[in-house]
């Protein structure tokens, strides 16, 4: 009966006429069966002004886990699209890496004849494009981003690190997908690995730090500075080339070695090479070198990321 | 209990000027400077507080560049306050389209588990609400469909019922109820109707006086970045016309679809009260009278006036009524050359309280659709305020008596009897 249902509503409600259009759709019950009751103790959240501290960090590790069903949807649904209306498909993860071996291996074994340290030069490059295309993969997507998601970012709220992150986690399930054709190497040229090709889960743990921390402040830069994504395959041609990818470490003058040894992935791709192809132990000085470059890297790239954050719906 | 506290929050843009003159001319590090945007500074929010409790429905209304949006922005954390400090209890989510976080060449029913969690879902939540939301936006049968060969509507509708599904406890509405189609809207309204029944708390932003007037308890005005006034939604929104009075919405034009003949011409639409005066506001339910005059060129034997009525948001909810000379079958008026006019009255104004627009026009009977004589679009705009207190989407006018009460039973003849006779 109508009338009913407006003397409740009146009883409910601080004035008459307060209600959602249309009123006809008022329905007289006061809470719905079934729904939830609103909860009395909820946690707060405060927002305020952006703020460097040791705080941010902590915050925002807090709220990414909170979020992490955002990074594996987002991540899983890098994997799905990416080759989406392709018709290789997902074997253009291993196409990649594959392409360029065969490439390198014509110009720089058949023709350049650049040392490859007593394993065939196909495997000892393709040993070294693959950590390589994991992580130069992974940073000219992330660079992109946080602006290729303008539309979400300017509309909806959560941890904007998943961006850049779910595109290195897809980069990473790609580098393990490559990872087959290098077994299937090992097997063709007779190569068996040791105990010592462990060592390359913390190598390229550490690789994924450094990648991370990289993607998160090129994303950021990105942003304001559109010119750090023009630049991307230009720097990543030149850094490849610092990087011992397609030559041995060994090469490389000692008087240089220093100044070499200060790009992280020098220490990563050498070391990962090293423990798969020639069993020895990673070379732990460069590797150290990789490590400590990336764990001070991560949590200022973080703060960094956190500080550009609050305000990337304005600039973007 | 207070749900969402706004405590001194200001918010500062930096904007950017791009358009320079001699901007090839630059050197690198001017352009550097520019990019980094130091050049204009604009306070979108300037010390808003305000506290916002349990279950309270808030309005905020506000002229354009208020700050309404960047409230909302703010508050939904997708840009930071430059100063100040808000404090949330409980689950915030806006009720936006996220049509736009889709991807193409994904299903329906993947793209809702790909939005959800940018909604800050769960993938269980998803899964129990997923036949929901389906038929929430009525795109079952094609749901397994790539939503790149979706409709427009289709895509928003999907869009928008991700996040009608969530559950929070504060929520805030920023004019989406423009989404979609009308029943769409309708079932939009249901659903922040029981969100509100539940006892959650709402912050509405509108422009729509008459929706922030039912739907709120209370209502904040805006302008230029500061709370000017907080209160009771009649006595804030008064306020607003008073601040906004002289304010014309949009420029009056005719319809550019029309094909007009001009055999005669309007030349004045306006609006009086009972008494004659000519007025722009009105009440629920007072008496109105809307005046037409215009000039006759060449005759015309079967014209007919009509007055359309628009509400000031006639895409939401489709609103419109109309005044019309012409009779029961439909007859024309006989418009000799000269001026003339025609004066409707209406006894009682059934329009809920709101802003409404006026449009004239001048047709033939039977004139095809698209075609008239004269047609004046939007060229007066009407100011309803709360009057007669009235619930449902418009007010009837009616009568009513009280019935004699029936004699006793057992003294009326038995009803077959009077058939019969």
């Amino acid at each position: 009966m109508p009338q009913t249902a407006s003397l409740i509503d009146d009883t409910e409600r601080p004035k008459p006429g307060y209600q959602v259009r249309p009123a006809l759709h008022v329905a007289a019950q006061a809470t719905i069966p079934g729904e939830p009751s609103v909860t009395e103790s909820r946690p707060a959240t405060v927002i305020r002004a952006p703020s460097f501290s040791p705080l941010t960090l902590a915050r925002g590790v807090v709220l990414l886990v909170q979020y992490r069903d955002l990074l594996y949807t987002l991540s899983m649904h890098r994997l799905k699209v990416r080759y989406k209306q392709s018709v290789l498909g997902p074997s253009w993860a291993v196409l990649q890496p594959l392409s360029l071996m065969l490439i390198y291996t014509v110009v720089f074994s058949r023709i350049a004849r650049v040392p490859s340290e007593g394993t065939p030069y196909a495997l000892f490059a393709y040993c070294a494009l693959l950590p390589w295309t994991y992580f130069s993969t992974a940073l000219s997507t992330a660079t992109h981003s946080l602006v290729s998601h303008f539309s979400l970012v300017t509309k909806v709220y959560f941890p904007r690190e998943i961006l850049p992150l779910t595109y290195v986690i897809a980069s990473l399930v790609d580098f393990v997908v490559a990872s087959t054709v290098l077994v299937g190497l090992l097997l063709y040229y007779d190569v068996s690995l040791t105990v010592r090709a462990f060592y390359a889960i913390p190598t390229i743990a550490v690789l994924t730090l450094f990648t991370v921390a990289v993607s998160l402040v090129l994303s950021a830069i990105q942003v304001r500075y559109r010119d750090i994504g023009v630049a991307m395959p230009l720097v990543l041609q030149l850094w490849m080339f610092a990087t011992p990818v397609v030559y041995p470490l060994s090469v490389v003058p000692e008087s240089w070695r220093t100044l070499y040894l200060l790009n992280p992935m020098v220490g990563i791709i050498e070391s990962f090479r090293r423990v798969i192809l020639q069993g020895e132990p990673p070379d732990f000085q460069a590797l150290a070198m990789s490590a400590i470059v990336s764990m001070i890297l991560l949590p200022l790239a973080y703060i960094y990321f956190k500080h550009m954050e609050a305000t990337v719906a304005d600039i973007i | 209990m207070i749900d969402l506290s706004v405590d001194h929050v200001s918010k500062r843009y930096r904007v950017r000027q791009t358009a320079d003159a001699n901007r090839g001319r630059r050197t690198l590090r001017q352009k550097f400077e520019a990019l980094r945007g130091r050049s204009d500074e604009f306070w979108a929010l300037r010390d808003v507080s305000f506290d916002v409790a349990r279950g309270e429905t808030l309005g905020i209304i506000g002229h354009n560049g208020a700050g309404k949006s960047t409230i909302l922005k703010v508050l939904s954390s997708v840009t930071a306050p430059t100063s100040g400090e808000i404090t949330i209890r409980g689950r915030l989510s806006a009720l936006i389209e996220v049509g736009s976080g889709f991807h193409p060449e994904l299903t329906g029913r993947e793209n809702i588990y790909l939005s959800g969690p940018i909604l800050g879902m769960r993938r269980r939540e998803i899964a129990n609400k997923l036949e929901r939301i389906i038929d929430f936006a009525g795109v079952r049968d094609f749901i397994d469909t790539p939503v790149k060969h979706y409709s427009s509507g289709m895509y928003v509708r999907l869009g928008f019922s991700i996040a009608a599904h969530l559950e929070p406890d504060i929520l805030l509405l920023d004019e989406v109820l423009a989404v979609g189609d009308a029943a769409f809207q309708v079932k939009c309204l249901d659903r922040v109707n029981e969100l509100h029944r539940q006892g959650r708390t709402i912050v509405f932003i509108s422009h729509d006086l008459g929706a922030v007037e039912r739907m709120c308890g209370r209502v904040l005005l805006m302008k230029r970045g500061q709370v000017v006034a907080d209160g009771h939604p009649r006595d804030v929104i008064a306020k607003y016309q008073e601040v906004s009075s002289g304010y014309v919405p949009s420029e009056p034009h005719s319809l550019a679809q029309a094909i007009l003949s001009h055999e005669v011409e309007i030349t004045s639409v306006t609006c009086h009260d009972v008494d004659g005066r000519e007025a722009a506001v009105f009440r629920t339910g007072a008496a109105a009278r809307v005046r037409v005059s215009y000039v006759t060129h060449q005759p015309v034997p079967d014209a007919i006036i009509e007055v359309y009525v628009y509400s000031l948001l006639e895409k939401l909810y489709g609103a419109w009524c109309q005044l019309t000379t012409a009779s029961r079958n439909g007859e024309g008026i006989d418009l000799k050359p000269g001026p003339g006019a025609v004066e409707f009255e209406v006894e009682e104004l059934s329009f809920l309280p709101g802003m409404y627009y006026v449009s004239a026009t001048i047709v033939h009977r039977e004139q095809p659709l698209g075609t008239a004589i004269d047609w004046q679009s939007q060229c007066l705009t009407l100011r309803v305020d709360p009057g007669r207190f009235i619930r449902g989407t418009f007010y009837m006018p009616h009568h009513w008596q009280s019935l004699p009460v029936p004699p006793p039973e057992e003294a009326r003849p038995p009803a077959s009897e009077s058939f019969t006779s």
